[in-house]
């Protein structure tokens, strides 16, 4: 959340095991704090697509530029409750003349809410959105919700391990498919600069979707501060 | 006789040279303490290892500041610089806004303070 990330790289690898593909994303994401209140950043992901039977096709795919804009803020003792708005722009960077496509060809954006409470004892995160596409493609809502916990005492600078269970969901208007993924995660915390993060993602409901469904995900991220 | 005087000679000179090292250490002591000014800065919203260190890293920019201590649990953040460069409360509490968070009390004293927590240095 803005103001607690500070500013650093976030990669968060992520591997989709679909019923007729394996696919692998690397993103690579660089937030800025223009102010305290005001956060841009861009996102460079790295997809690898193997099809069933079929070689492996790479490269950049569509990079998207975020902004970050708090809008209500309470601070207490080692605790926090934040609301954002925030706002997405996706451009058609990924190669679409090659099969199977590495970009979406459409320009995406994606208009929402971030409300995140944290505290030494729990973190809610949650975020809802609308997804505006081009070129005639189908619209959709986009929220996800996190309920995180920490294993071991928060203490500082020490070692920190943290678990989380995160939903995530996608609802697309026209035709309606429904998709929730329910995941549990680890965080590690080992030093000041650096965490890692990991989770497993599988799907509970996956309506209207005969073709390509996905049978889990696997993450894996880092966080590291500069400066 | 003569061995008599030695040891005498020896006791009073081990004696002499024990109360000029503990002058001298604790003059040292007092020094150092009364040539540093601490801080204590009460830093509300934050909330978790990964902030407590954004903020360490903005509080140790402050000139003359070599050393940041962060009680997460208490929201409280100690450092400490020479008198010389003793920082003014606004711009302590710029650094704390501009970090994202919100300011509570900012407390100077002369001597070292409490911690409630158990303390973990650099």
């Amino acid at each position: 959340m803005l103001g607690l990330e500070g500013n650093g790289i976030r990669t968060f690898g992520k591997f989709i095991s679909k019923e007729n593909a394996n696919i692998y994303v690397q993103p690579i994401g660089i937030p800025y704090n223009i102010t305290p209140k005001f956060q841009i950043g861009g996102i460079f992901p790295f997809k690898f697509i193997t099809p069933k039977g079929a070689e492996t096709n790479g490269g950049i795919a569509d990079i998207t530029l975020f902004t970050k804009y708090q809008l209500y803020k309470k601070d207490g003792k080692a605790k926090t409750f934040r609301i954002l708005a925030n706002l997405k722009q996706s451009f058609p960077t990924g190669k679409t003349s090659s099969t199977p496509k590495i970009g979406s060809g459409i320009y995406q954006t994606y208009v929402g809410l971030i409300v995140g409470k944290i505290s030494s004892t729990i973190g809610i995160y949650g975020d809802l959105g609308y997804n505006i596409t081009s070129n005639g493609a189908t619209d959709n809502f986009l929220y996800n919700f996190s309920v995180g916990l920490p294993l071991l005492p928060q203490k500082y600078p020490q070692k920190q391990i943290n678990t989380f269970l995160e939903f995530n969901g996608n609802y697309i208007v026209d035709p309606k498919i429904h998709t929730i993924f329910i995941s549990p995660g680890l965080q590690f915390i080992p030093g000041r600069r650096i965490l890692f993060e990991t989770s497993f993602q599988i799907p509970i409901i996956q309506n209207n979707i005969s073709t390509n469904k996905t049978k889990y995900m696997l993450l894996l991220g880092t966080r590291f501060l500069i400066n | 006789m003569k061995q008599l005087y030695n040891k005498t000679a020896t006791f009073n000179f081990s004696v002499l040279l024990l109360f000029l090292l503990f002058s001298i250490c604790g003059n040292a002591q007092t020094t150092t303490t009364q040539e540093r000014v601490f801080i204590k800065i009460e830093i509300k919203g934050m909330a978790c290892p990964y902030c407590a260190f954004g903020m360490e890293k903005e509080l140790k920019k402050v000139a003359g500041v070599d050393n940041v201590e962060i009680e997460l649990k208490e929201g409280l953040a100690y450092i400490s610089t020479p008198v010389s460069q003793k920082p003014t409360k606004e711009s302590l509490e710029k650094i704390i806004v501009d970090g994202g968070f919100t300011v509570g009390k900012i407390e100077f004293s002369d001597k070292p303070f409490k911690r409630t927590e158990t303390k973990k240095k650099e």
